[in-house]
């Protein structure tokens, strides 16, 4: 399979707001990859490192050290985005567009011919249940509305590199259950999907591989059955004891980290 | 939370209090002149500082004149001391030095020498056709060369019917906000009523405008002069006129000698008209009597001499009676 | 050039969506009609004083337009956190920059366009005749001088923290420079050292904004400008406003999103 994110040594530096340091280390020479149509779960608790390993991959930030390739370009080149989706945490988009108008600009920015496009506009507003409201300025949108309007921004360039930020949240039960199926659906296709979630159990449900990664460092890395195994309790359990909260799960003897 | 209600009956409370207040002050204040002069919007909103910006206005008015070619605070303004729109009218004497051309020197650098293009850089007077002809850049200009004694005594011809000379209608607007403003500056009403009756032919418009002045400025010499000259450039009343050039000239004898510069400039318009006035009619004697008083307040004294020895050969001409 | 285009028909469309440039037209055509309803002397022709005063709301209104849409282009992406999902698309930083510069100045062209004409209308209705070839000149001299104005509000709004305190500081400069820029030498030859020294620095450094202000030729009927110091000012408000794009890619390029 070939390899569609590989990260080598990454490292990522702040400028630090706390006295008597100059730097904060987000990311600490993390190194892993992502082969194509997995679905890779990207976990650890707040300020682990994820969203700044994410914004390197999208672009948003420069490594301080080692680098980070998507399709084998390097992310620093604005190219390897044309194959990429991203759905961000929080969706917001322009809200006096209407998701029609905001697809039609982002579709122009990957110079999608305007009859593909327009028939392309024309599927996803339909995959994510937006056709009736396809005329509708967004800031008239409830919460879940502009979630699907996210996703469906991340999916019009039919992208082979999905990046989902928190897919799931604030979503209800209901929107939660179609984001998974459309989740699904992409990797039947063969997509290949880099989602961070805290909700442990859907990540247990559709992740092929998971890592863990706690202070800028990676933890754990494997398959959700290997690391369960390994650890002898539940991925949630895993993911505490890795973080650790070592107090929160009963030790087992012979425990292995990646 | 206390209700709404009262809330409301105390703010109402408050204002009626208020109210009763102001109209008890009100009544025990002493009145003084200005409780009779109509409310003015402008005087209440500006206060004082109204006469400021009735000075920008009269200015501007005159920088219309010259259409937009005017020197800014930074540039050398001697030669604009006195508004050219007022001299030209007569109204006042023209007090400017140096070189109304270039006032604006030699370009400093190559940015303000570029920049020349951009705004209007040739002298033009509004009554001489104004921009119309020039490019703005070249120098060229059909300005006009006033001949000795010319900004004493306007030329009294009638260039209503001159298309070159009526653009001069554009300083209106702000001679009129000008008078609103500051209602006792004179000049504004005088230069104001010269332009409307001599170039625009509204003479009626100019006595209405200097019969306002009047009521603001009462028996104000230089605007009984202006009025005194539509009844006899105008109107062809020679008696109302007379009547007008007299009581300008007893007003300014009661309001300007005490002065320390009494303006002799406005007297010698005064005398000298009247002077040409009687002369017209044929009342030599006091003709002679006038112009004998205009040279003594005249700058050049050729001028009454000659109007002086006209009258001595003409009397000595006409059979004794 | 494909993602500059798109990036600016979304500023357009955002302009032409707000109230801002609806409600400065209907003033000045409401403040315009009302002043030109004056009865002065029983005279209809006057008409100087009435374009003066047009342009003078029209100036004021452009500049309004031109800087709160332009100052507040890329804070309003990053405070709506839109600028996420746009970067995540093949478009490079200074793609976007210029695209916003587009979109606010084509916009703003739009506008002036709009006023130029109710402009035109007003005079024509006093004057006979109608100086097409200056009208013209007085058009495009104000479009390119607003490039330039742009550009410094771009680079502002990527400089100081607060819009508010972008737009307060665009405002006085841009006015300073308007009122009294072209007199800063003659001001500096009459003073000191180190201050005369400094004054004509000053001068020869801001743009020449008065250069593209030509009300006064326009009010009294002057002829229009020659051709060569025409294209000259145009051409020197595209170098300016290209120095001050570059300096605000140059920025934007290094700044954190997060």
């Amino acid at each position: 399979m070939a390899t569609v994110i590989n990260i080598s040594d990454l490292r990522v530096e702040y400028p630090s707001r706390e006295l008597g340091s100059k730097t904060k280390v987000a990311v600490d020479g993390l190194s892993l990859d992502v082969q194509q149509g997995q679905i890779f779960g990207f976990l650890g608790p707040n300020g682990a490192g994820k969203t700044t390993t994410m914004n390197v991959l999208l672009g948003f930030v420069e490594p301080t050290a080692g680098n980070a390739t998507i399709f084998g370009v390097s992310v620093t080149d604005k190219s390897a985005r044309q194959r990429l989706g991203y759905l961000p945490e929080l969706t917001y988009y322009y809200k006096f567009l209407t998701p029609e108008e905001l697809l039609r600009f982002y579709g122009k920015l990957f110079r999608i011919p305007k009859a593909v496009l327009e028939k392309r506009i024309d599927e996803i507003l339909a995959m994510v249940e937006l056709q009736d409201a396809r005329k509708r300025q967004i800031k008239t949108f409830s919460k879940g509305m502009q979630q699907r309007a996210g996703l469906a921004q991340a999916l019009i360039n039919d992208p082979d590199l999905l990046i989902l930020d928190e897919p799931t949240s604030g979503l209800d039960p209901i929107g939660r259950m179609k984001v998974r199926q459309i989740i699904q659906r992409l990797k039947n296709e063969g997509k290949t999907i880099l989602f961070s979630s805290h909700e442990l159990g859907e990540v247990e449900t559709i992740c092929d591989r998971v890592c863990i990664i706690h202070q800028g460092t990676l933890r754990e890395m494997g398959t959700v059955q290997d690391l369960v195994a390994r650890h002898q309790c539940n991925l949630e359990q895993v993911f505490l004891r890795v973080v650790g909260y070592e107090g929160a799960v009963p030790s087992r003897p012979g425990g292995v980290t990646v | 939370m206390p209700p709404v209600r009262t809330n409301v009956l105390a703010l109402a409370g408050l204002v009626t209090a208020a109210f009763s207040l102001a109209c008890a002050l009100q009544v025990a204040m002493p009145r003084d002149e200005r409780d009779n002069e109509p409310f003015d919007l402008m005087q209440t909103l500006l206060g004082d500082s109204r006469r400021m910006f009735a000075n920008h206005f009269f200015v501007k008015a005159d920088a219309y004149f010259h259409s937009g070619f005017y020197p800014t605070i930074f540039d050398n303004r001697e030669s604009f001391e006195t508004a050219h729109m007022a001299s030209d009218a007569g109204v006042v004497e023209e007090k400017n030095k140096g070189d109304e051309h270039s006032f604006l020197g030699k370009p400093l650098d190559v940015f303000d020498r570029f920049s020349r293009n951009f705004f209007p850089a040739v002298h033009t007077h509004l009554d001489e056709g104004g921009a119309k002809d020039h490019d703005g850049l070249d120098g060229h200009d059909s300005g006009h060369e006033h001949k000795e004694g010319e900004h004493f005594v306007g030329d009294g011809h009638d260039h209503s019917h001159d298309e070159v000379g009526q653009g001069v209608r554009e300083i209106l607007p702000w001679l009129k906000m000008s008078s609103s403003l500051d209602p006792s500056r004179v000049e504004t009403y005088t230069t104001t009523a010269y332009w409307l009756r001599s170039r625009l032919g509204k003479s009626r418009e100019a006595e209405e405008f200097l019969r306002e002045g009047l009521r603001r400025n009462p028996r104000d010499a230089a605007i009984l002069f202006e009025l005194a000259r539509i009844f006899r450039e105008d109107r062809k009343d020679l008696e109302r006129a007379r009547n007008l050039f007299e009581a300008g000239i007893s007003s300014w004898q009661k309001t300007e000698p005490p002065k320390k510069e009494p303006n002799v400039f406005l007297l010698h318009q005064l005398m000298s008209h009247l002077a040409q006035l009687e002369e017209d009619s044929d009342n030599d004697l006091r003709a002679i009597e006038l112009w004998e008083k205009v040279k003594l307040v005249a700058p050049d004294p050729a001028g009454p001499d000659l109007h002086l020895r006209d009258l001595r050969e003409k009397m000595a001409k006409k059979p004794a009676k | 050039m494909n993602n500059i285009l798109a990036v600016s028909s979304v500023v357009m469309r955002e302009m032409y969506r707000r109230k801002d440039f609806y409600v400065l037209l209907i003033l000045t055509v409401l403040i315009t009609l009302i002043l030109g309803s004056v009865n002065l002397f029983n005279d209809s022709n006057i008409v100087r004083y009435l374009k003066e005063i047009c342009l003078l709301l029209i100036w004021i209104s452009s500049l309004v337009i031109a800087i709160t849409t332009s100052a507040r282009q890329i804070p309003a992406e990053r405070e709506s956190r839109t600028i996420f999902p746009l970067l995540a698309k093949p478009v490079s930083r200074t793609e976007v920059l210029l695209g916003k510069f587009l979109g606010c100045w084509l916009a703003s062209g739009i506008a002036l366009v709009c006023f130029y004409l109710f402009f035109g209308i007003i005079s024509a209705a006093r004057e006979s005749g109608w100086p097409l070839g200056s009208y013209l000149q007085a058009v495009t001299l104000h479009w390119f001088m607003l490039a330039i104005v742009i550009a410094i509000a771009l680079l502002g709004s990527l400089v100081f923290a607060a819009p508010s305190s972008n737009n307060t500081i665009c405002f006085i400069v841009i006015a300073g420079i308007l009122l009294i820029g072209r007199h800063l030498h003659k001001v500096a030859v009459g003073m000191e050292q180190p201050s005369r020294g400094i004054l004509t620095l000053l001068y020869f450094l801001l743009p020449q904004l008065g250069w593209f202000d030509v009300r006064e030729r326009i009010t009294h009927n002057w002829p229009p400008l020659d051709v060569g110091p025409f294209f000259l000012a145009l051409a020197y408000a595209l170098v300016t406003a290209s120095v001050f794009l570059f300096a605000a890619s140059w920025v934007f390029n290094r700044k954190r999103l997060q």
